[in-house]
């Protein structure tokens, strides 16, 4: 998933990007309230993590902003004053849940996860489309009772289409979700990835839930729940 | 001691002119005793000289006439008496009215001219005597005292008529001062009235500082006032607002410490370690949180807040439902309409704010929020269909700190941070079973 970090503390900042990058999300991490609306503005992101005490714009402003551009990606405000008045002003800005520092990052990422799976439309941990149940939460998938291996690129591929099923999905939103960078970016690599993805889902015993919408993206034609 | 302004002012001006008009009294009543006694000499100075002029001595006798020119003299009841003595003190006329008197009045011819007094009788009666002293044709023997004599009953009469007057109108005088006096003070306190309104009105949360329109012997009571109430709530927002950054500067590197206890647990041989450095950084966030919270959200001195219930729970449920979203919590509200309740905004939010997470971190599916007015006070509940708090461990989790799952880390000062605002505003937190099945958090606020 792309997730965009807002954290003026340098420190802490670089703490949720190694973190959450080791999660396999795709990070932008910024330290302040214009340079998120400007990458907000340029990527899709599948969620933000703002500080509510950032200087300048504070994070009930940024909040504010994104809202009124269109952005509807689910937002974890990150609060150090705990008290009610700043949750319940953030929420009412936009925001989806907080996490009051210092706080521990199993807990950052249980939210995160559930944010990301309301915000797909899903109520549970765990998407099941016919015999595939993905578990969100230990990045695991299962075909037919038996686990199945995936290398972590495939299962951020198959997670965010699963996320998004019965959507067409593009190959450069797919690569935002695995490279931070542009020039890193090659769509022959997401080609090739899909292809391992389908053989290995097709192989246990022939699931072929990946259609190829030409010239626009992916499908994932199964219905998830 | 006497507690009111003023009844000390009545019973001070009461008392003034009460001794005023006592002082008054005996001088206005001399005066008036004197003008009557010097009228009355007057009068029975003309009467004598009626006598003198009525008499005729033929060079031997003094010679009366039967029908004396002045009426008095002739009738037989009359209260003024007529007497003429010669020079050695004997009778030589009386009026008819004498007949019936029993006076022993002898004068003492010594040529010395007129005499006034007054003189008592031996059956108690006084009267007074005018008494003047004639020498007619130069003779030796023809030398008389006039004498006219009047009761001093109706003087007395007159001078006591006009003591009951006086003490009449010195009596309604005073009552009528008083009236005055009260509505005078009573238009005055206005001044002051307005002022214990302006005062209730800040109390209440309606108004923000006292106004200009008072007296001028106020207006430097007022304006120190308003200074005291204008620095008590900038000096309340100041603190606050550094208390707000005092949190972030402390909080934040707290979480960095977080982080790094974290990157430090991942090497196996120092997992001991991460695990002193993360429950001491637990320890130290708690005790940040818990200390700056109950510093702001103290009561403050004068003003008497009162928050409509039903917004504030509607944000409130507003942001839970989104946090705990999966668990989709069904809300009751058993609120009315337009209840109050008898605190500040801020201290109102945070008490709900946790009482309202824990029920719905600990309910099923339901959680009930009422007010009622028990008579004793307002009470306020917040109940969930959790598993509840066995009784046995209920004193313990209101203690500070306390909590009893600790699925949520740096949050276990809630209940705690509770407490301290009920104690703070004088309420009391009762934590008993709820209808609902699990435990409901009961907050009882003082009678107003």
């Amino acid at each position: 998933m792309k997730l965009l970090v807002v954290e003026d503390e340098a420190l802490l900042r670089h703490h949720l990007y190694t973190r959450l990058t080791d999660c396999g999300h795709v990070i932008e991490a910024v330290g302040n309230a214009e340079e998120a609306l400007y990458q907000a503005g340029q990527f899709n992101h599948d969620l933000a993590i703002i500080d509510l005490g950032l200087p300048g714009m504070g994070g009930l402003e940024l909040i504010r902003q994104l809202r009124a551009q269109g952005k509807s990606f689910p937002v974890l405000i990150l609060t150090a004053r705990g008290n009610w008045q700043d949750k319940v002003e953030g929420l009412a800005a936009g925001a989806d849940d907080y996490v009051v520092k210092p706080f521990q990052f199993e807990e950052l990422e249980a939210r995160l996860n559930a944010l990301l799976r309301r915000s797909s439309g899903f109520t549970q941990s765990t998407i099941i489309a016919g015999p595939l149940t993905l578990d969100i939460n230990r990045k695991q998938a299962q075909l037919d009772d038996s686990a199945l291996p995936l290398t972590a690129y495939e299962y951020r591929i198959l997670e965010y289409l699963m996320l998004h099923h019965q959507q067409v999905v593009s190959k450069e939103r797919l690569m935002e979700q695995l490279y931070p960078d542009d020039d890193e970016r090659d769509p022959n690599v997401i080609e090739v990835l899909v292809g391992r993805l389908r053989r290995k889902l097709e192989a246990a015993n022939g699931f072929k839930p990946i259609d190829t919408v030409r010239g626009l993206g992916y499908l994932f034609t199964e219905r998830c729940r | 001691m006497i507690r009111s302004l003023r009844v000390r002012l009545i019973l001070a001006g009461g008392t003034l002119s009460l001794l005023f008009m006592l002082g008054l009294l005996p001088a206005l009543q001399s005066a008036f005793s004197l003008a009557l006694r010097e009228s009355i000499e007057q009068r029975l100075a003309s009467d004598v000289t009626t006598l003198i002029s009525a008499a005729q001595f033929d060079g031997q006798q003094l010679h009366m006439p039967t029908l004396l020119p002045d009426e008095e003299f002739n009738l037989p009841d009359s209260r003024l008496l007529g007497f003429i003595y010669d020079r050695n003190s004997h009778l030589v006329w009386q009026s008819r009215a004498t007949q019936q008197s029993d006076i022993h009045y002898t004068p003492k011819y010594d040529g010395t001219g007129t005499v006034f007094t007054h003189i008592h009788e031996v059956d108690g009666v006084e009267y007074f005597v005018y008494d003047v002293e004639v020498k007619l044709l130069a003779g030796r023997d023809a030398a008389f005292s006039f004498v006219a004599v009047q009761p001093v009953q109706d003087y007395k009469r007159i001078v006591h008529g006009l003591r009951e007057r006086l003490l009449l109108g010195f009596g309604a005088a005073l009552v009528v001062l008083l009236l005055l006096l009260w509505g005078g003070l009573t238009w005055g306190f206005r001044a002051l009235r307005r002022l214990s309104i302006e005062l209730d009105e800040i109390e209440s949360g309606a108004r923000d500082s006292l106004s200009e329109q008072h007296p001028r012997e106020l207006l430097r009571l007022t304006g120190s006032l308003n200074r005291l109430l204008g620095s008590e709530r900038e000096h309340r927002k100041r603190y606050r607002d550094s208390l707000g950054d005092l949190a972030h500067s402390l909080k934040t590197p707290l979480a960095v410490l977080q982080g790094v206890s974290e990157d430090i647990a991942r090497r196996p041989q120092d997992v001991e370690q991460a695990r002193v450095l993360q429950s001491q950084i637990e320890r130290m966030s708690q005790q940040i949180g818990y200390q700056l919270q109950r510093a702001s959200l103290r009561k403050s001195g004068l003003v008497r807040h009162r928050v409509p219930l039903r917004p504030l729970v509607g944000s409130l449920t507003s942001t839970l439902d989104k946090v705990y979203h999966d668990k989709r919590v069904r809300v009751v509200l058993d609120i009315p309409a337009d209840a109050e309740v008898p605190m500040e905004r801020n201290a109102l939010l945070e008490m709900l704010g946790n009482l309202l997470e824990n029920a719905y971190r600990l309910c099923l599916s339901e959680v009930r929020i009422s007010l009622r007015d028990s008579g004793q006070g307002l009470e306020l509940s917040i109940e969930d269909d959790g598993p509840g708090v066995p009784v046995d461990q209920r004193a313990r989790i209101l203690q500070r700190g306390e909590r009893l799952d600790r699925q949520n880390p740096g949050q276990g000062i809630g209940l705690a941070v509770v407490k301290d605002i009920v104690d703070s505003y004088d309420a009391h937190l009762k934590l008993d079973d709820s209808s609902l099945g699990g435990a409901a958090f009961r907050v009882r606020f003082r009678p107003l």
